[in-house]
């Protein structure tokens, strides 16, 4: 490499200061927004500081979505590690070469899917009289009608399952090859001393993955903070409050039902500020 | 041990045909009449019909939609790409003390929640006369690809052999000649991959266009789901067609894609 070019300064610079702007702006004006009491319906504002964050506080639906988000938050993740590492795992035992290449193409198309199209493709699937996906209860029952999408015990888990189905069997595809990165030594090793196959997985590879697992993780933990998309189009936040998580409730307060700009942006600024303190200490920690 | 390999392969079986199996019923649905799709058993025998599809390619707000999504999408990446893969072939190449806190910065714009982004922005484009216009959703969804292809392009430019590079500089190549005449086209498969990667990101992107368009910029995700808001009153064949021409262009990007994560893991191992 030639030690002296412009070619470093030319290339990066542009990109960074573009980008710098596109990202600093909104968010410095997110923050200034929350501190004032700006509607939809008026052009007339005025600084109020720190009393939406205060009313926030006091504001039990919001308490709510705070709830609902971190429920959402936990079932997803752990749900598509375990889906993905079982899948994994099976398709590096069972599978022969070509049938895994068959799996891996059939395993990437939900991820590809639009979130919208994921979420229509289920709803009619989870729909009580006509879905494809409860025909097998109505059957078994001989026509008793399930709803999982209007019964707030079940509706969350119903949201997750489509979230789940796109990013579970793709994760299951990079914990393949992942598995297929391995050396074989160790395995072969463990086999001699006659380990059963489940055992060569839980003590020997899924350890020695244990770091792009765990960097997996992290990146589905990004992932899953963007349930906009299916639970508007799914439940819109119900039945009730069941589903509202925090971008939901943000969004339905500053544009469908009262229109309170600042108060959604209040909203946003705290899940913007928590989520980059958790996921910037996160990273460190990842990096170590 | 033959049994658990039996268990073990119908389970993967079942999980391949979960895959594909809720979008194939989705396409048929978009070939049925509605008596054939509100039926409490499902009809897998019924007479095609191909109004429900003509129906969506006939509607000016479909088309419309699409176009947006297609000049919104397409103007966003390309901008991605110029400025983007540049700036990552200097971070992989030209490496200083920055480098780290760059990369870091990139990935961080990924933790941004939409909303938090959203809110703002919309204010933004309405004082500068811009909400609802193809510029402001083009400017926002390029932060998207900028940062998404600048992040996927850093290792795939270098897994480019160093060598390579070295004999072109030897040769008398200049550093923006080796960038475009060697390091660009021996990473181009990579490449091409973060590229379509980013594309079906911003194709899919929905909360962001939802808030910063209210007619005219409507996207093809954001037609789709009023389409829905209409309740029942839509026949469900219609909405499932539209389901399926939004899915269609991702899904285009099948093979790049899979070749592209299969070249990321191949670099791993060696």
């Amino acid at each position: 490499m030639p030690r002296r070019s412009s070619l470093p300064v030319t290339f990066v610079v542009p990109t960074l200061v573009i980008l710098l702007i596109l990202s600093m702006v909104p968010t410095l004006y997110a923050i200034v927004i929350a501190l004032q009491n700006r509607e939809l319906s008026s052009t007339a504002y005025s600084y109020v500081w720190f009393s939406n964050f205060v009313d926030l506080f006091f504001d039990r639906r919001f308490l709510n979505a705070v709830w609902v988000s971190v429920k959402w938050e936990v079932v997803t993740v752990v749900a598509t590690m375990a889906v993905a590492i079982g899948l994994g795992v099976l398709m590096f035992e069972v599978a022969s070469p070509r049938l895994r290449n068959i799996y891996c193409l059939l395993f990437i198309i939900p991820v590809l899917l639009p979130r919208v199209s994921a979420a229509f493709v289920w709803k009619f699937a989870y729909h009580p009289l006509y879905g494809i996906a409860t025909y097998p209860y109505r059957l078994l029952t001989g026509g008793l009608i399930f709803d999982p999408l209007s019964k707030p015990a079940t509706a969350l888990f119903a949201v997750a399952s489509v979230d789940v189905w796109q990013w579970g069997l793709f994760f299951a595809v990079i914990v393949l090859k992942l598995l297929e990165t391995l050396p074989p030594q160790p395995i072969e090793a463990a086999r001699l001393d006659h380990a059963r196959r489940w055992q060569i997985h839980a003590y020997v590879t899924l350890p020695m993955l244990k770091a792009p697992l765990i960097s997996l993780m992290f990146v589905k933990m990004i992932e899953s903070l963007r349930s906009f998309d299916l639970i508007y189009v799914m439940t819109r936040g119900g039945p009730g409050v069941a589903t509202e998580t925090l971008d939901m409730y943000a969004f339905s307060q500053g544009f469908i039902e009262s229109g309170k700009v600042s108060y959604a942006s209040a909203m946003a600024v705290l899940m913007m500020i928590a989520t980059v303190i958790t996921f910037t200490m996160l990273w460190k920690r990842v990096q170590a | 041990m033959r049994l658990g390999r039996l268990i073990g392969k119908t389970v993967l079986a079942f999980a391949g045909f979960m895959a594909v199996f809720p979008l194939l019923w989705t396409a048929l649905n978009s070939l049925k009449n509605n008596v054939d799709i509100i039926t409490r058993v499902p009809r897998v025998v019924f007479t095609p019909t191909l109004a429900n599809i003509s129906y969506i390619i006939g509607r000016d707000s479909v088309m419309t939609g699409l176009y947006n999504s297609v000049i919104a999408c397409g103007v966003a990446v390309l901008i991605g790409v110029v400025l983007g893969l540049p700036a990552a072939y200097a971070v992989a190449r030209y490496p200083n003390r920055w480098a780290g806190d760059i990369q870091f910065f990139v990935l961080s714009l990924r933790f941004l929640p939409p909303v938090a982004v959203a809110i703002p922005l919309m204010v933004i484009w309405l004082q500068l006369g811009l909400y609802d216009t193809l510029t402001a959703l083009i400017v926002t969804y390029s932060l998207l690809t900028i940062s998404v292809i600048m992040w996927l392009a850093i290792p795939a430019f270098q897994a480019v052999p160093k060598e390579v590079e070295e004999a072109a500089f030897v040769d008398g190549y200049g550093a923006y000649s080796v960038f475009w005449r060697i390091a660009l086209p021996v990473a181009a498969r990579s490449l091409i991959g973060a590229v379509a990667f980013s594309f079906v990101l911003v194709w899919n992107e929905f909360l962001i266009a939802l808030m910063l368009s209210s007619s005219n910029a409507k996207t093809l995700p954001i037609v789709a789901s009023e389409l829905s808001q209409q309740g029942m009153n839509v026949p469900w064949g219609i909405l499932n067609a539209s389901v399926v021409l939004l899915s269609l262009p991702p899904l285009l990007f099948l093979g790049v894609l899979s070749g592209f994560l299969n070249s990321v893991f191949r670099q791993k191992k060696t």
